[in-house]
């Protein structure tokens, strides 16, 4: 271990999972998750009560079993890092007052910091420190974002990010009107292996020569969903059996498509050798063989982490929050609040 | 009061949809409740695009769904002024339009115009004074795209029209509610989205 970093204890709850992590240097000692994904599947979709509600039961369980876990007393914890934004108001609000509340007791500094750009950080703990300059691709049901990342602790550039929505939305709404249950991801990536991504050529939402201009890094994913809604119901009003296999692979060829084709340009013009995708949806397979693919060709350095680093957990804000404190910037105040949608140049607050 | 005053309005594309939303937030003002109604793809979250960049705030209006309800401030006028700003929500998975204040938003709804998808049902228990607009998109790949509505497997090419289906021909029927909207020309908002 590398002993003279700093400890640092990291809580994740901008969203349905309450995550504790301890971090030293580049070094996971500890990730616990609790989730209350189970009470929201009923639902369709994550309910904010809920969500906060489950936080509050798990947050100090969670902590607990941590510190059991990685064997640390909370007395050798030397910093506090937490998720301030982007998420959901009520969940950032239980997160954020625990760390405080650790913070005080313990009189260690408090790093609010951008849970996005934590997506992105988390891959240091897996593949090692980033080189100078990466690019990184965060894609889930709540972001999709294109990150040029000259410093994960203090110099974070938004190149784009969705206009509508996100890759993992679009995939939720699509799995709900192919009557698949929520969340979507996985049961379109399952179904998909099964049919023909060449299939249905959906369209390609802001890659058109007249968006290059304005979006050449954003994304749209609403167009293709109402694409493929249509397509559905005129296979439905034709009599004809929905070929849901091909349907799926061909929606999920049309995401992925864009998403590494814009990202691997931006990698380019850029000039960035090393490219990290993190989120939750970076679990879609078809991302994953479309990325290496274009990535192997383009000479970039592809990194993902494995899975549960993708998804959220307190791992990705334990990193961000050891960068921060390693980079010297200075500790957040104990009254900050959360942002819901936090610009994804903030890195910390 | 049960004043109800309506109007319909074609839009063809996109940018009308937008023009609409540009249209409406003209008339807006602070405290004001606009409940937008359309399935998937009917163009819910452009129209909201189109009203929040002429109200004037901050931040990229998306669809909401995610984080349920967006907070996008008032950015200062030409003339220092400032109007209302926009809070958007997803009401798909709320129990009650209630549940908003539940949210912790830091804008009080009393201070921004509140546009509320999927709210259709759950706005009655806030206030009677809303503003209801339908959106309805076309079923299916017929019509405008020009195709026979059979959809088409295996081929590279779009004869199914799929690359437009995101810009039919939508349909907008606005309807106002409560002593706010009484006397309100919707009329006249709808032909200047069209103009």
């Amino acid at each position: 271990m590398a002993s003279g970093d700093p400890l640092v204890l990291g809580i994740e709850t901008s969203c349905d999972e309450t995550g504790v992590a301890l971090v030293r240097g580049d070094e996971l000692l500890v990730d616990a998750t609790a989730s209350s994904m189970d009470e929201h599947a009923r639902y369709g979709g994550i309910i904010p009560e809920v969500a906060s509600r489950a936080h509050l039961e798990a947050m100090i369980p969670t902590i607990s079993k941590a510190l059991g876990e990685a064997d640390v007393d909370l007395s050798e914890v030397d910093a506090i890092a937490v998720t301030a934004g982007p998420g959901l108001v009520g969940p950032l609000t239980i997160g954020t007052s625990a760390a405080k509340a650790l913070a005080i007791g313990l009189n260690k500094p408090l790093y609010g910091v951008n849970h996005v750009v934590g997506h992105a950080a988390v891959d240091q703990l897996v593949d090692g420190p980033f080189p100078d300059r990466v690019m990184a691709l965060v894609v889930s049901g709540g972001h999709s974002s294109l990150l040029l990342v000259d410093d994960i602790a203090t110099d974070v550039t938004e190149l784009g990010s969705t206009l509508d929505d996100a890759a993992g939305e679009a995939f939720d709404k699509v799995g709900r009107l192919l009557g698949l249950p929520y969340p979507g991801g996985p049961h379109i990536d399952r179904l998909a292996r099964e049919g023909d991504p060449t299939a249905i050529r959906f369209p390609r939402g802001l890659t058109a020569a007249k968006d290059q201009a304005k979006h050449a890094y954003d994304f749209s994913f609403s167009g293709l969903k109402t694409a493929v809604a249509r397509w559905v119901e005129a296979c439905q009003d034709s009599g004809r059996e929905v070929p849901v296999a091909d349907v799926a692979a061909s929606f999920a060829e049309a995401v992925v498509d864009v998403l590494t084709a814009k990202t691997i340009a931006a990698c380019r013009l850029h000039d960035v050798e090393t490219l990290v995708i993190g989120g939750g949806f970076s679990a879609n397979s078809q991302l994953r063989e479309m990325a290496a693919k274009r990535c192997a060709e383009a000479g970039i350095d592809l990194r993902i982490p494995p899975i549960r680093y993708c998804t959220d957990n307190g791992a990705m804000i334990a990193a961000l929050g050891s960068a921060v404190v390693r980079a010297g910037v200075a500790p957040s105040n104990l009254d900050i609040g959360v942002d819901s949608s936090m610009s994804l140049t903030t890195v910390t607050v | 009061m049960n004043d109800v005053t309506t109007a319909r309005v074609e839009l063809p594309d996109a940018a009308t949809t937008k023009a609409l939303g540009a249209a409406l937030a003209r008339e807006l003002r602070a405290g004001d409740l606009v409940i937008l109604t359309g399935d998937l793809g009917a163009g819910k979250t452009t129209f909201t695009q189109g009203l929040g960049a002429a109200l004037g705030v901050r931040g990229q209006v998306a669809s909401p769904t995610f984080i349920v309800a967006r907070e996008h401030p008032p950015l200062p006028r030409e003339d220092g002024t400032t109007g209302p700003g926009l809070v958007h929500v997803d009401a798909y998975r709320l129990g009650g339009l209630d549940e908003l204040e539940a949210l912790d938003l830091d804008s009080s709804l009393e201070d921004s115009v509140t546009v509320v998808e999927w709210g259709r049902g759950l706005a009655e228990t806030l206030t009677e004074d809303r503003l209801e607009i339908d959106l309805v998109r076309p079923r299916g790949l017929t019509d405008e795209q020009g195709s026979d509505g059979v959809p088409v497997e295996g081929t590279d090419q779009d004869p199914a029209g799929l690359e437009d289906a995101e810009t039919g021909v939508r349909h907008a029927t606005l309807r106002g509610l409560g002593a706010r909207w009484a006397g309100v020309d919707l009329q006249a908002i709808v032909v200047a989205a069209r103009t």
